[in-house]
């Protein structure tokens, strides 16, 4: 159980995303005003700070650049009625964590904010990611399983080091798409689909699973773990 | 014709200037004309005479009084030396020659007025300039001769100058005021086009000459931006009536889904289904406005602020391997060209959007075990991006219309999607100062990105 700020000032999203988070098992304080949700974040710890980015009192940018100034590193998720191009990369250079665009599904709100609480394990002190008999090798950039080489193409391979590096997380399309391909834009076409059976046929299938509405899961094959 | 704006328009001032600047400079010129030949002119004048002098001071040296009264008098008799005044006075003062007086026979000049000899205006006397030469004995020498020739001579340069001047500034401003009048009139067809266009003919134009110059390369441009304003502002009068109708259809749906789930729904699972179909519908929607939305960013060139330098051939590339499993799977074949390093200052994210519609479009539009081929290739100072497929093409009246926003191919409109995507390709082309064009590949569709190079 995490203690979230939500700093929104539109009632119905507000509450639509507390009674959510409510229910997922997060405990979440909620601030209609920048200033008082400011003030607060500055008083007390949260886990994670999900702030809109006009707000009334303090604007959603200046309030997380002044928070980083006074080396509040909680995670920040920002959302934003601004579906701009430009604005996400601001929210990201003000010091935010992950920027969602509304509206949003609730399901990937939630997969974000499970995201941010579970920080992915840090790029530079691993060599090597393992799940079950599963092994990514990330400086000879080679994948093993059960001791048999596997051979993935480079996009197949930041595809499955993104899951193993969130194992036991639902991660959305949308979070493959931004973090894996870069792409910040909604294609037709399911390019994330086709990638993860691809993934599934050369892996094995019983890593990857979908979960229903929302996404992906990579998990141990509990007859291996 | 009218006066007052003539004089203040600026050609004619500009004109006025060039007068100016020409008077200016015709009075230089006519001044140093003026003194380097009446100077000239006094040189000759006085060394003809001091020469005269001096071959009459020889006579005398060499024959005494009477030879020199003998050459003067033959020279006076001859004209011999073109008109020259000769006078020669003894020690007493006695003239053996000649009419001039003097007070004292010092050697050089003395001016005279005499009486007239023919050849002055009317009513002046003569300007007589003299040079005296004392001879041994006591003798006095005077050579003289008209000087007023030279003063005339300089008149004649100054009036002639002066004529030509006034003639030359009365064609300038005459010129000038022409010129300007024809100037004018042709910006106030532009003015009187501009006010007609506030009041809201926006159909006219500014008229055209058939001579090419400045004037009228500007009223082409004028023209061309009417043109361009136009087409935007029924683009934005299409749009307005295309949302209105593009989204009261999945809205209508949507009310009749929900209407009908109301109605039958009995069981969750039925509800469940209800929801499920609604929210795709609503997904849909708001597809849709955010393709709307994204396209009015492109329009509005912020972006360009935001443009870097890339590998425009790694981009494609990277597209071309995301999009490849998905033609496999639907049993097509995606085959590219692509030239290595091709750099572009631009809108990574727009690009790689514009590259994903074109692939999108190929996959979608064409039957099973179609051929999707792209090619990057640098064309001179253009890139061209081309997406081609053999699949069933547009029909030629159409292949204009497809990068309208909401137009869509009949026959395609059972496919996904909202009409919007090649409107991106579009204005994500034109972003980076480029154009896009749908071309017959026969068989299929050829649709051709070219944009600048990067310099």
């Amino acid at each position: 159980m995490a203690s979230i700020l939500l700093i929104e000032d539109e009632r119905e999203t507000a509450e639509i995303i507390a009674r959510g988070l409510d229910e997922s098992g997060h405990n979440v304080r909620h601030e209609v005003r920048g200033d008082d949700g400011f003030n607060l974040a500055v008083e007390q710890s949260f886990d994670l700070l999900i702030i809109d980015r006009m707000l009334p009192g303090l604007d959603g940018l200046k309030l997380v650049q002044s928070l980083r100034a006074r080396d509040v590193s909680t995670p920040v998720l920002f959302l934003s009625n601004l579906g701009g191009l430009n604005e996400r990369v601001e929210g990201l250079n003000a010091g935010g964590d992950d920027y969602l665009g509304k509206p949003f599904g609730f399901t990937e709100l939630l997969a974000r904010v499970n995201a941010l609480l579970r920080r992915p394990l840090s790029t530079g002190e691993q060599s090597t990611l393992k799940l079950g008999d599963l092994e990514m090798n990330l400086i000879r950039r080679r994948v093993m399983r059960a001791g048999r080489e596997i051979d993935l193409l480079p996009r197949e391979f930041t595809l499955l080091e993104y899951l193993l590096r969130r194992p036991e997380q639902v991660v959305t399309r949308t979070m493959l798409l931004e973090g894996v391909w870069d792409y910040h834009f909604d294609p037709r076409t399911n390019i994330v689909e086709t990638h993860i059976s691809r993934l599934r046929a050369k892996i094995g299938s019983d890593l990857v699973q979908t979960i229903r509405g929302s996404g992906y899961m990579i998990r141990a094959n509990r007859a291996h773990a | 014709m009218q006066i007052a704006p003539t004089l203040k328009s600026a050609s004619f001032r500009l004109a006025a200037a060039y007068a100016a600047l020409f008077t200016i400079s015709v009075v230089v010129l006519a001044a140093v004309i003026y003194f380097l030949v009446t100077g000239l002119a006094d040189n000759g004048f006085r060394s003809r005479i001091r020469g005269e002098a001096n071959t009459l001071h020889n006579e005398f040296e060499t024959g005494g009084i009477q030879r020199l009264l003998r050459a003067i008098t033959e020279r006076q008799h001859d004209r011999l030396a073109g008109g020259l005044d000769y006078t020669l006075v003894d020690r007493s003062g006695k003239h053996l020659f000649g009419s001039v007086t003097v007070q004292s026979c010092s050697a050089g000049w003395v001016s005279f007025k005499g009486p007239p000899d023919g050849d002055e205006p009317p009513g002046q006397l003569e300007e007589l300039r003299v040079l005296k030469t004392p001879l041994p004995g006591g003798y006095c020498l005077m050579i003289g001769d008209d000087a007023g020739k030279i003063r005339v001579f300089g008149k004649l340069i100054l009036r002639s100058f002066g004529w030509g001047l006034l003639l030359s500034l009365t064609f300038a401003v005459l010129g000038g005021v022409f010129l300007s009048s024809n100037f004018l009139k042709r910006v106030e067809a532009m003015n009187r086009t501009a006010e007609a266009i506030i009041e809201g003919d926006m159909k006219r134009r500014i008229p055209r000459r058939a001579v090419s110059d400045d004037l009228d390369r500007l009223a082409a441009t004028f023209n061309r931006m009417l043109d361009r304003i136009t087409t935007l502002m029924d683009s934005l009068r299409h749009i307005s009536n295309d949302v209105a109708h593009d989204l009261r259809t999945p809205l209508g749906r949507l009310r009749h889904f929900l209407e009908d789930a109301g109605r039958t729904a009995g069981t969750p699972e039925e509800y469940q289904l209800a929801i499920d179909k609604a929210l795709s519908e609503v997904d849909g929607i708001l597809d849709t406005f955010g393709a709307i939305l994204r396209i009015a960013q492109i329009e509005s060139g912020t972006r360009r602020a935001g443009f870097r330098s890339l590998r425009l051939s790694d981009l494609v590339q990277d597209i071309c391997d995301s999009y490849e499993p998905s033609f496999e799977d639907a049993g097509k074949m995606l085959v590219r060209q692509i030239d290595p390093s091709i750099p572009i200052c631009g809108d990574r994210e727009l690009l790689v959007q514009s590259a994903a519609n074109l692939l999108e479009n190929a996959l979608t539009h064409t039957p099973a075990g179609a051929k999707v081929v792209v090619e990057l290739h640098l064309k001179g100072d253009f890139i061209e991006l081309t997406v081609s497929d053999n699949g069933n093409g547009v029909p030629e009246g159409e292949r204009a219309r497809i990068f309208e926003r909401f137009y869509r191919v009949e026959g395609s409109r059972t496919v996904a999607g909202n009409g919007l995507g090649l409107s991106i390709v579009e204005g994500v082309a034109e972003l980076h100062s480029g154009w896009v064009t749908a071309l017959d590949n026969n068989p299929g569709l050829r649709v051709a990105i070219r944009l600048p190079a990067a310099a």
